[in-house]
């Protein structure tokens, strides 16, 4: 295979450790990330010219950008390039400043602890707080609810089971098997009927249909293949991203719900593939948002490895089970490894590690040469990153 | 159901709200609509999602609609969870033609009784301790609700 000529490379990646609960701070997993991931390829901070972060302020100086801190932190540097979107399309993005001279080397930074998405984890109030005029917890939504009612309408609409939502969660979980950094691996193998018979969440999603809902934090380090040369890792080489919303925060459905031509994530995996010229059948190896079990049929129908309503004859099939022609999520994924609250950076770097060779034999894909990643999320398929990577 | 203190979340209502609000206490649903090119706006925004014109009017809607997509939330907001499982649903209000469809909580029909498609209508409750009303979903009778349950 001969890819296009590209200029930017993922040349570091780090995990800190995920868990369910860490006894430390958001930000010590950050610097431990961003350090981690750096010393990785062979640089330090002082070679970082632009960074994106998933935090959502300056805690120390109140500023509504998150990036002034780190412009502080990394010693009042300037720095050239300040990157935002979901993670894969903060680096696709990054990508293309990298290419035109804007910036050299790049850091995606990410890092939560303490927090969790669980609205039951929440203390009960004492008295009624003051939301928004159209906000969704005026009637208790919560994240597992958005995406129980996308999963009710798309099991109505496709005559989709519960059954096929489940073999998801069991792939994902196999998976996480040949991955000790993994939450949920050391706990198993489990079958449909574990998850049907795991307890009801929001209808019809079980516990075993959700992500985890953990700590830890992740760095990704970009900079020119030129550079990358030089640097200590094998080179990752980034050949097409994609980004695209289309709808405010948990606001609203999607209307259309299931829309033929597609939505946010459709838009930005066909960016993302036509500018990296290759085809859906040329990707051997995949990350894709998994937050619950529907979400990552919908990412399959969505990006076009299927038509629309087939992605649980798809999964069925083995196409993304390790030894299947697209193994996806190979760690296990946002069900089984872990979900720190802005995990689509997981996704991409699982798919680096393929690509370079380097993860557990047991989850090795074969000569992996070409990958995807998708982050998304968003109100349950309005945002959306795409990332085609691929080494020589 | 009713608390002795009212835990849920209450809106802020603003310039853009009260009128919502105000005809939520009177037992109205009120939806804007372009005067531009008649779009219903749900949720309410400042211009119209079609036409980008912000010439919205306030319009009263019949209230009755069909159950869109629900779910019976069991892990979820803690005082939603008090009296246990409880019911979240988008009803595609029978107006259009471009689908209006409104989130709320489903009360007065069993989980096992709800499908997509069965008919609802809006029904009102007033906020103990609060100068509010708000709106819920419930099985469309032949006598429309206008009741405190909530």
């Amino acid at each position: 295979m001969v890819f296009p000529s590209r200029e930017v490379a993922v040349v570091g990646v780090y995990t800190t450790e995920q868990a369910p609960t860490l006894d430390r701070s958001g930000f010590s997993l950050e610097i431990e990330a961003m350090t981690g991931a750096l010393a990785e390829a062979g640089l330090t901070v002082a070679d970082v010219d632009g960074i994106a972060t998933t935090r959502m302020t300056s805690e120390v100086s109140g500023s509504y950008d998150p990036l002034y801190f780190w412009a502080e932190q990394m010693g009042q540097r300037p720095l050239r390039y300040l990157g935002s979107g979901l993670p894969a399309a903060a680096l696709g993005k990054a990508a293309t400043a990298i290419a035109a001279g804007m910036c050299e080397t790049f850091v995606l930074v990410h890092g939560k602890s303490g927090t969790k998405i669980n609205p039951a984890k929440a203390a009960m109030p004492t008295a009624a707080e003051q939301v928004g005029a159209w906000s969704e917890r005026l009637y208790g939504a919560s994240r597992a609810g958005w995406y129980a009612v996308w999963a009710r309408r798309y099991m109505h609409e496709f005559g989709v089971t519960s059954e096929q939502l489940a073999q998801v969660a069991v792939d994902a979980r196999h998976h996480a098997t040949f991955n000790p950094n993994s939450i949920m691996g050391d706990r198993g193998e489990i079958t449909v009927d574990d998850v049907m018979s795991s307890r009801t969440i929001a209808s019809p999603l079980h516990l075993l249909d959700c992500a985890l809902d953990n700590d830890g934090g992740y760095a990704v380090v970009l900079t020119t293949t030129e550079r990358a040369r030089d640097l200590k890792a094998t080179p990752v080489t980034i050949l097409g991203a994609g980004e695209s919303i289309y709808i405010d925060y948990y606001l609203n459905l999607p209307s259309p719900l299931f829309p033929p031509e597609g939505g946010a994530v459709r838009k930005a995996a066909d960016t993302a593939f036509g500018l990296a010229g290759v085809t859906h059948d040329d990707i051997d190896v995949a990350g894709l948002y998994d937050c619950f079990t529907v979400t990552l049929l919908r990412d399959l129908e969505e990006m076009g490895f299927c038509p629309l309503g087939e992605a649980a004859a798809y999964v069925k099939d083995g196409h993304t089970r390790l030894g299947g022609s697209m193994p996806t999520n190979t760690d296990g994924g946002c069900l089984s490894s872990s979900h720190n609250g802005h995990p689509g950076g997981m996704h991409v770097i699982e798919v680096v590690r393929q690509l370079r060779g380097t993860v557990t034999p047991g989850r090795q894909v074969p000569d992996a040469q070409l990958g995807v990643a998708l982050s998304q999320g968003m109100s349950v398929m309005g945002g959306a990153g795409v990332l085609v990577l691929g080494v020589e | 159901m009713m608390a002795e203190t009212w835990i849920r979340p209450v809106p802020v209502v603003t310039a853009e709200s009260e009128v919502f609000y105000s005809g939520l206490k009177e037992r109205r649903f009120l939806v804007p609509r372009c005067r531009s090119c008649d779009a219903y706006n749900w949720t309410p925004y400042p211009a119209c999602r079609s036409c980008q014109s912000m010439d919205l009017e306030w319009v009263e809607v019949s209230g009755r609609g069909t159950i869109y997509t629900f779910t019976e939330i069991h892990v979820g907001a803690r005082p939603f969870t008090t009296d246990g499982p409880y019911i979240w649903a988008f009803a595609q209000l029978e107006e259009g033609p471009r689908p209006l469809i409104v989130m709320g909580n489903l009360i007065g029909v069993g989980p096992e009784e709800i499908q997509i498609g069965m008919p609802v209508s809006i029904g009102y409750h007033d906020i103990p301790g609060h100068d509010l009303t708000m709106y819920h979903f419930e099985p469309t009778t032949d006598a429309t609700s206008d009741g405190a349950e909530g």
